[in-house]
C-alpha cells in the first residue's frame, strides 16, 4: 500500500493553516488576543501598507483560530461553545474588589459551631387548598392561625380569650424581634466599618479615646468643691494624683488684693473675642439680642406693629 | 490656600450631587446593586464626548468606534469644554453618574488636529490617559462588504515587537485590549467569530529629522471567513470590513503607582481553582479536579522488581531441598511440619 500520496495530501492541508514565523505568537485565548512580536518587515511595509497589514493579520489569527479550536468544545444550537482559559494579561480593573460583606451575629455563631444554612423556600404547600402559598406577606401561611374560622381554645382560658388575635401578637413580636436584631447587626457591621477605616491602627483611635475618657473623668472629679472625694468610686479606678484644693489666704498685702481685683475688672470690661468678630453695631448692646428679649421671640417686625400699634388681636400678655 | 477652598468646594458639590441615594423600592435597589463592584467585572462601559470642537474626522472615527463596542457605550450629543490632561474633575463626575470606566474624548485643535484620547477610569478616578492622533482615516461605508453583527465579540491581532518593549505602546495596547476586549469570558461561540480587529504599529523612523520618534499605528477592522481545510481547524481568509485608522501617539498620562497597584489587585483563588492551577501559584501537578468536582490525585510508585513477585506458589518452582538444608536446619524442620499439617 502506498501511503505517500495521504501524505502529501495531509501535508498540503497542513501547510494551509500552519503559519510559520521567526519568534513564535503570543495567544491569549481568554482575551481571544493574539500578539505578533515579529518586528516589522519595513520592505515590504512601505511597498504595499494594506496588503502587508492584511497578510499579518491573516497569520496572527489563523494561529489564534487554531489555538481556539483546540479547546474543549461542548455543543449547542448555535454550534460548539469553546471553553477559555483565564486570560493571561493582566488588566486593570474598574472598580476596587468587593468587600466581604460582615457576617450577622448569627451568622458568626454558625461559623463558629460549623452550622450549615439551607435556604428555605418562598412557598410552602398547602394541603388544604392543593397549592402553593407563600410563607409569609399577603395571604402568607404564617397567618393561617390567624384566620381559620375554628381554633382550639385551651381549657384555662378566659372569658374574652380572642385565639386569632393571640396568634396576630405572637407574630407581630416575632417580626419586632427580627427587625431589631436586623438593626443591631447593622450598628454592629457599620461600626466594625468605622473603626476599620479610621486609618490602619484601630489601637491609636482606641488609645485616643481612652485619652479623652481619662480627662473628661478628671475634670468631672475636680469639678466638685470636695475634689471627688465624696464620689462614688468605680472598680480598678485609680486615685487622682496632684489634686489638692487650694485656698487663697484670708490676709494679702493691699498690693496684691488690688491687682486682683482689678485683673477681674479688666475681664469684666472685656468683650470676648469669639462675640466680637460676630457682633455688628454697637458695643455694648446685641440689637438682636435685644430684639428678641423684647420682642419675646416673635421678632422685630411683630415689635413694630405692637408699639405703632393699632389694634390687632387681644395679645397674650 | 484659595485652591484647597475651591477643591473643597468642588467636592462638596459633587457630593451634593451624587449624593448617597437610599433604594425606595425593588427595581432602584436593584439597579443600585448592579453598580456596586463585583468580583468579575462586566466590560467597561466607554463615554464618547466630542469637545468643543472635534472635526468630521475624529467625530466619524469615534462613531464608528462606538458601533463596534455597542452596546456597552454612551454618547454625549453636546459638545463639552473639557482637557482632561489639566482638570479631570467633570470626567470623574461623569464616570459616576454614568457608571462608566472609559472615556473617548474628540478634540481638534489647531496645536493638535484630529486628537482623540483615550482614558481609562479606577474607582471613578483617572488612571491613565493616552492622546492620539487621527491621520488616515477611511470608514466603514467606503468598503462595500459584508458587516459584522453588533454586539459580537471581536478577535484582537496586535503586531510589532514595540507592544512588548515600547512603554507607550505597551500603554496603548493595554488601553485597546481593555477597549474592545476587556471582558472576561468563560466561552464562545466558534460560529459568532465574525470579525478581528488588528493593530499594527509601524516601524520606529530613524531618520531624525522628524521630530516624534514614535511609530504610527493602523488600527484595521477584517470580517473572518473559515474555508474548510480538512482539518479539524479551518483556514482563515479576512476581508476588509472597515473602519481603518492611522494614529499618531501625542500626549500621555501614566497611572499613578499607588493607583495601578491597587487596581491590579485579584480576588483571592478559592481553593479549587488552586489546585486547577491558576493563578501565580505553582500548579501541583498530580492534583486534579474532575468534572464532578472530586478532587483526583496521583501517587507516584518506584519501578517494580517483578523478579520479587509473589506468584502462586508450586512444587517445582520451589528451591531445592539441598540449598534449605545448607542455609538453615531448624528453619527446613519448620517447614516440614507445616505442610504436614496442611496435608491432614
Amino acid at each position: 500500500m502506498d501511503v505517500s500520496d495521504i501524505l502529501a495530501a495531509h501535508e498540503a492541508k497542513q501547510k494551509a493553516i500552519v503559519v510559520e514565523k521567526d519568534i513564535p505568537l503570543e495567544v491569549d485565548a481568554g482575551f481571544l488576543t493574539v500578539t505578533d512580536l515579529n518586528p516589522i518587515d519595513v520592505e515590504s511595509y512601505n511597498e504595499d501598507l494594506e496588503d502587508y497589514l492584511l497578510n499579518t493579520a491573516r497569520d496572527g489569527v489563523q494561529t489564534l483560530i487554531a489555538s481556539l479550536f483546540q479547546l474543549p468544545v461542548t455543543p449547542s444550537e448555535d454550534g460548539p461553545v469553546a471553553k477559555l482559559p483565564a486570560p493571561t494579561t493582566l488588566l486593570p480593573r474598574a472598580k476596587p474588589l468587593p468587600k466581604p460583606k460582615p457576617l450577622t451575629k448569627w451568622e458568626q455563631f454558625a461559623k463558629t459551631k460549623g452550622i450549615s444554612h439551607s435556604k428555605k423556600d418562598k412557598k410552602v404547600w398547602d394541603e388544604e387548598k392543593q397549592d402553593w402559598v407563600d410563607r409569609w406577606g399577603w395571604k402568607g401561611a404564617n397567618k393561617a392561625t390567624e384566620v381559620q374560622w375554628l381554633t382550639e381554645v385551651p381549657k384555662n382560658a378566659d372569658v374574652d380569650f380572642d385565639p386569632s388575635a393571640q396568634a396576630r401578637k405572637a407574630r407581630k413580636e416575632r417580626m419586632a424581634k427580627n427587625e431589631k436584631q436586623y438593626q443591631q447587626n447593622l450598628a454592629r457591621a457599620q461600626q466594625a466599618a468605622g473603626s476599620a477605616s479610621s486609618s490602619t491602627p484601630n489601637a491609636t483611635s482606641n488609645v485616643q479615646r481612652k485619652r479623652e475618657l481619662d480627662k473628661t473623668l478628671a475634670t468631672t472629679r475636680i469639678s466638685t468643691a470636695s475634689m471627688g472625694k465624696f464620689d462614688k468610686k468605680l472598680d480598678g479606678e485609680k486615685k487622682l494624683r496632684g489634686v489638692k484644693r487650694k485656698f487663697e489666704p484670708a490676709e494679702v498685702s493691699s498690693s496684691t488684693e488690688k491687682s486682683h481685683n482689678l485683673a477681674i475688672l479688666s475681664k469684666l470690661d472685656r468683650e470676648p473675642s469669639a462675640k466680637k468678630a460676630k457682633s455688628g453695631g454697637d458695643d455694648v448692646l446685641n440689637v438682636r439680642k435685644a430684639v428678641r428679649f423684647a420682642s419675646k421671640g416673635k421678632g422685630s417686625a411683630a415689635l413694630a406693629r405692637q408699639s405703632g400699634g393699632g389694634k390687632g388681636k387681644k395679645g397674650k400678655r | 490656600m484659595s485652591t484647597f477652598r475651591a477643591f473643597i468646594l468642588t467636592t462638596t458639590v459633587i457630593l451634593a450631587m451624587l449624593r448617597t441615594i437610599k433604594p425606595k423600592n425593588a427595581r432602584s435597589k436593584r439597579a443600585l446593586e448592579a453598580r456596586e463592584p463585583k468580583e468579575v467585572e462586566d466590560p467597561r462601559t466607554v463615554i464618547f464626548v466630542k469637545g468643543t470642537h472635534a472635526g468630521e474626522k475624529v467625530d466619524h472615527a469615534m462613531k464608528e468606534l462606538m458601533a463596534l463596542k455597542r452596546p456597552h457605550a454612551i454618547s454625549f450629543s453636546k459638545k463639552n469644554t473639557v482637557r482632561p490632561f489639566e482638570d479631570a474633575t467633570s470626567l470623574e463626575f461623569w464616570s459616576q453618574k454614568n457608571d462608566a470606566s472609559m472615556f473617548v474624548l474628540g478634540q481638534s485643535t489647531k496645536k493638535r488636529p484630529d486628537g482623540m484620547t483615550f482614558v481609562r477610569m479606577y474607582d471613578s478616578r483617572v488612571l491613565d490617559m493616552c492622546e492620539v492622533g487621527v491621520e488616515g482615516w477611511k470608514s466603514m461605508q467606503e468598503f462595500k462588504t459584508a458587516k459584522a453583527t453588533p454586539g459580537h465579540k471581536p478577535l484582537l491581532h496586535f503586531a510589532s515587537d514595540l507592544f512588548d518593549t515600547h512603554p507607550r505602546l505597551q500603554q496603548l495596547k493595554s488601553l485597546l485590549l481593555d477597549f474592545f476586549n476587556g471582558e472576561i469570558i468563560d466561552s464562545i461561540c466558534l460560529k459568532g467569530i465574525e470579525y478581528v480587529i488588528s493593530i499594527t504599529a509601524g516601524p520606529l523612523p530613524d531618520s531624525p529629522s522628524t521630530s516624534s520618534e514614535l511609530p504610527k499605528v493602523h488600527i484595521r477592522a477584517y470580517t473572518t471567513r473559515f474555508l474548510s481545510s480538512g482539518t479539524r481547524v479551518p483556514r482563515v481568509e479576512l476581508t476588509p470590513m472597515g473602519p481603518s485608522i492611522d494614529l499618531t501617539l501625542r500626549r500621555h498620562q501614566d497611572p499613578d503607582p499607588e493607583l495601578l497597584k491597587q487596581a491590579l489587585r485579584r480576588p483571592k483563588l478559592k481553593k479549587q481553582d488552586i489546585e486547577k492551577g491558576l493563578g501565580n501559584k505553582k500548579k501541583m501537578r498530580n492534583l486534579e479536579v474532575d468534572e464532578m468536582g472530586d478532587l483526583r490525585g496521583r501517587v507516584h510508585l518506584a519501578k517494580q522488581d517483578l523478579g520479587k513477585l509473589q506468584t502462586r506458589k508450586m512444587k517445582g518452582l520451589k528451591t531445592s531441598r539441598d540449598d534449605a538444608d545448607e542455609s538453615d536446619e531448624s528453619d527446613e524442620d519448620e517447614g516440614q511440619v507445616r505442610r504436614k499439617r496442611r496435608k491432614v
